[in-house]
Order: structure tokens, then sequence, then C-alpha cells
């Protein structure tokens, strides 16, 4: 099935991808953002905050934006 | 019922201005292809040349536009990693009245409160107030200006502004680490938020702007939150940075540039009180370095103090005591003189 994966760290990413049936938020974002920590990243599905073994479904949105950014001086 | 209509009309402002925001955007991507093929046909201009020039054997020539691309090159990558930049970015669907409107529900939905002036076509949030390492910068206010959309790719269509500006000590315009007259200095964030407004996605823009508002890093701040309160100058009061400020080692307080100096003989830092003006060379040294002239008693700096302990003056006295008496002891051998040549004048005459 296919959901549209946002994802708000580094040089940002939004596009759709395929995934397997049944897949959790936790799956996808280990799947997704490897080492990383979720607790650090405000994960949403159809712009709402969901608990981690919601089952993803064809089409939803997934957003996903760290909780910390480093700005810098311009 | 007037809030949800102001609120469509608000969507609809939105939805053009991206769409003036995407026109932008393909007008950049004009003018860095154009840059780019101008890049590219000086290298096949420079190539055309050397090939001549080799044919020719003209190796002096070959040598200047070997060096001429070689410098070249580093411009193309540049010229190329910024053409890569804007091209790579991908669109995902068109933009949709329905989804620029899902979004304004989302804002309020996650900040509390979505303001905005559909005259002044502006689009804010408030933040919580920001606390970072301890310091309180109070709430801040993101506000987005539609107008400036479109010139996302040369300003910042948005700004911070502090509603209980807490600035740095040392700069009055730097309300927060990162913000420096109302504009956020994005860092890591830059290209994200670039593509949340690109794609109309309003909720990670504001998201994302405060997520940077509530991290501090220290690598690269405006003005470092160990110096935001800044150090007071013990001597006039004025504020001064903390790598701005100077510890006087004799009284131990801190000073500002204006009110401190160093040792002309062994480079201490020290205050314009604890310093000492030596009346001789009229140069600062610190107590340490001063020494008491064994005839007059005054006080002057070390390198005006000869071996024999004595002051310039001093010094230029005993020499003008020393020249005196040679002087006069030069004056009585030349006396002597005299009275032998009278005696050689009184020459015995033989009879």
């Amino acid at each position: 099935m296919r959901i549209l994966y946002i994802n708000n760290d580094g040089a940002g990413y939004a596009d759709y991808v395929q995934i397997a049936e049944n897949t959790t938020v936790e799956q996808f974002f280990t799947i997704k953002m490897n080492d990383c920590d979720s607790v650090d990243y405000l994960i949403r599905v159809n712009r709402q905050p969901v608990t981690r073994d919601y089952v993803l479904r064809d089409g939803d949105r997934v957003t996903i934006t760290p909780r910390k950014i480093e700005g810098a001086v311009c | 019922m007037k809030k949800y209509r102001d609120k469509i009309k608000l969507a609809n402002v939105l939805l053009d201005a991206l769409y003036e925001l995407k026109t932008a955007k393909l007008q950049y991507i004009q003018g860095k292809l154009e840059n780019f093929s101008f890049k590219c046909s000086e290298v096949t201009k420079s190539s055309n040349i050397f090939n001549v020039a080799v044919n020719k054997g003209w190796f002096k020539s070959t040598e200047k536009i070997r060096s001429r691309v070689s410098r070249n090159l580093c411009d193309f990558t540049y010229h190329l990693n910024q053409f890569k930049d804007i091209i790579n970015s991908n669109e995902t669907k068109p933009l949709k009245l329905s989804g620029i409107f899902a979004d304004l529900n989302q804002i309020e939905q996650e900040f509390g409160e979505l303001k905005f002036n559909l005259k002044a076509k502006t689009i804010s949030v408030i933040t919580d107030s920001i606390e970072l390492d301890g310091i309180s910068l109070g709430p801040f206010e993101i506000r987005l200006f539609i107008d400036q959309m479109s010139k996302l790719y040369s300003d910042t269509p948005y700004k911070a502004i502090a509603l209980e500006p807490n600035p740095a000590a040392t700069d009055d315009n730097v309300t927060h680490p990162h913000v420096s007259s109302e504009k956020v200095c994005e860092g890591d964030g830059q290209i994200a938020i670039r593509r949340a407004i690109e794609q109309g996605r309003l909720c990670d823009f504001f998201t994302m702007v405060v997520n940077i508002l509530q991290t501090y890093n220290p690598d690269s701040p405006y003005v470092s939150l160990d110096d935001w309160e800044g150090i007071s100058c013990y001597d006039c009061g004025y504020t001064v940075a903390g790598d701005e400020c100077y510890y006087c080692e004799n009284c131990e307080h801190d000073y500002c540039s204006q009110c401190s100096t160093y040792c002309q003989i062994c480079d201490t830092t020290i205050c314009l009180g604890c310093s000492f003006e030596c009346p001789d060379c009229e140069q600062p040294v610190c107590q340490h370095c001063t020494a008491v002239c064994a005839e007059c008693e005054e006080t002057v700096c070390k390198n005006c103090i000869n071996e024999e302990g004595l002051c310039h003056q001093c010094q230029e006295k005993r020499k003008e005591q020393e020249n005196e008496e040679k002087k006069e002891e030069a004056e009585k051998p030349k006396a002597n003189a005299t009275v032998q040549s009278d005696s050689v004048g009184e020459a015995i005459v033989h009879a």
C-alpha cells in the first residue's frame, strides 16, 4: 500500500512510499529513521497525534518532525 | 461562522501566494539554469582556446588557461551544487484549497490559536515562553508575511517577534541566540523550512520554527547564552560581552577595553587604576615592573632605570656632572700649557 511520507529532518523529504500491510507507526519509524529515537520526533498521522501501535492505512499522511532543530548565525 | 468564512478567505489568499511562489521558484530555477549554462559555455570557450594554444605550441598561454580553468572549477562546483539543490526538490501533489484549510485547522490544534490579518496578509502563531539554559526569553510571535512568500529564495518571509523581549546585554537586536533583528537563522532547518513553505505545509513550517526557537546551538549563536547577561565594567559600568572584557590581575576585577590596558614590560592586563604611567617614557606598566630611583627616589618603570638604579633624569644629571668634572680636569692641564708657552717665550737667550 502507498502512504505520503513527510520527513522534516535534514533536507526535508515529501513523497509517496510503498509499505507493507499492517505496518505500525513504530515499525515505520524504525524502518525510515534507523538509529533515531522516536522521543526526539513529533509524529503525526493525517495531522493527528497517534499511538505507536497505530496501524497505517493506504493513503495515510505521516509527518515526522524533529523536536530539536539547531539554528545558527546567518 | 464569520471566522470560518475568514479562514476560507485566508486559505484562498495563501493558495494564490503559493502559486506565485511556484512561479518565483521556476524563475529562480531559470536563473540558476542560465548561470549554470554560462559557466558551461565558459569551460567550452576555455577548451577551444586551450586547443589552439596547444597546437601552436604557446606553452605560456596554455599555462594561463589551465590556471584559469583550475580557479573556475571551484566556482563551477558551487554553482553545480546550488543548481542540484534547487532542481532536485520534488513536488508531491498539486496544491489544493482543502489541504491548506486542513493545515490551518492543524495549526489551531497544535498551537491553540491561529492569528491572521487578511488586510495585512499575515498569519501568525504564538509560542509558549521560551527558556534556554535557565535564561527566559519570553514568548515569540512567528509571523508569516503572505505577500512576501514569493521572495522565499532571496529573503525570509517571516519574523520571530519577541513579545516579552529579554535581549542579549550586548545587542538589543538579538532576542534569541539564533534570532537577530527578528530574523531567525534556521541553520539545520533551512532547507526543510523552505520545502514546507513551498508545499504549503504551514503547520510543519510553524512547528519547525518553534523547534528552532526551543533549541540552543552553542556552536553558532549570535550571542552565547553564557554572555547573555554580559559583564559590567567595574570602572565605568558599561556592559560588555564575556570575550570582550579584560580581567585586571592586580585588583581582580573585570573591565571594558576603554578602562583597561596592559603592562608595556610584562604584557599583564591591568585596569587603568592599577596601571602606573612612567614619568620618563609615559608608558603604562604594572606595579611589579616599577622601580625607585636610587638618587631622586622617584618611581619609574624598570625600562627607564639603569644598572646603577638611576632614572633617566638622574643619569643625565650625573652625566652632566661628570662632563663638568672632566671639563674642569681638562682645563687644568691647559692652564699649565699656557704657562709653559709663556716660559717658552721667555726662553733662555744665549749670551
